[in-house]
């Protein structure tokens, strides 16, 4: 049986079409949890702060809750070491995240806790849509885009209720994000 | 490779491959998942699934979780190594038209 290099060059196209929608599907899929869990501590986090203005250290134990819940999610179930990123890799991720932040912060410190509230939401935008468009991730380059302008939007628009916005919306979107990441 | 894998020639099988190697090695994938990646139906896909495990170059595992049922495929060893002995396959004809 000989394949003529027409027929072989398509196959290799099928290939890599196949290749690539399953690799997207399955890099979706192990990103949407990751969405829940930060969905959920927005929630708590952003209504807490609004509910009970002087309660903003409540974020203090979030993040850290975040950091470590994406830390395990990250790591866990990685059967194949020479793909999978490694633990390293997470640590160092979240230890460049904090101090860029913090190197922000002192250098241009927020007026407000409304500006940090959008400041950091902002940031997880950006980092999303520069993650979706490197990989290919259609899906989460728009929601980079979506938590970006639906943040933006709020932080002018609706500044009194912002950190309500942020909750019931930004949250709710990283959610909503996560259920749309699960499906093929 | 003088001749093509007979298993992983067809076009519907190698989809079914190709989808499965892009995966990290030991990772499954459930049938729902795939059957959606491939654009397959259920009986057309799960007919392709039974050759190539005959071939052995995938493992089925089924369970439940809760009340429904669920099945998992992945690529053995021998599955992905034989894929790759076929996408080389493929390149030398390529290349050598090419060339």
């Amino acid at each position: 049986m000989s394949i003529p290099p027409q027929e072989a060059a398509h196959a290799l196209r099928d290939i890599e079409h196949a290749q690539r929608h399953s690799a997207g599907a399955y890099r979706d899929q192990k990103f949407s949890p990751h969405l829940f869990l930060w969905g959920a501590i927005w929630i708590v986090g952003y209504a807490g702060t609004y509910i009970w203005p002087g309660a903003s250290a409540i974020w203090l134990a979030l993040v850290p809750i975040g950091m470590i819940g994406s830390f395990w999610m990250g790591s866990r179930g990685a059967g194949d070491r020479s793909r999978a990123f490694s633990g390293w890799q997470y640590a160092a991720t979240a230890l460049a995240i904090f101090l860029f932040i913090s190197a922000l912060m002192a250098i241009l410190p927020p007026k407000s806790g409304a500006q940090i509230g959008a400041l950091i939401p902002v940031l997880v935008a950006f980092f999303y849509a520069v993650v979706g468009v490197w990989t290919r991730g259609t899906r989460i380059a728009l929601l980079g885009l979506a938590l970006g302008v639906l943040t933006v939007g709020g932080y002018f628009w609706l500044p009194q209720y912002f950190l309500l916005w942020m909750a019931g919306v930004g949250g709710g979107a990283l959610i909503l994000g996560g259920f749309w990441l699960r499906r093929v | 490779m003088d001749q093509p894998d007979p298993i992983i020639h067809q076009p519907a099988r190698l989809k079914i491959m190709a989808a499965l190697r892009a995966l990290p090695s030991r990772e499954q994938l459930e049938f729902v998942r795939l059957k959606a990646i491939v654009g397959m139906t259920d009986g057309n896909l799960g007919a392709h699934i039974v050759t190539i495990e005959e071939a052995g170059y995938l493992e089925v595992e089924k369970d439940f979780v809760g009340k429904k049922p669920r099945t998992r495929v992945r690529l053995t060893k021998a599955g992905r190594r034989a894929f790759e002995n076929y996408v080389a396959f493929l390149r030398e004809i390529v290349g050598n038209e090419s060339s």
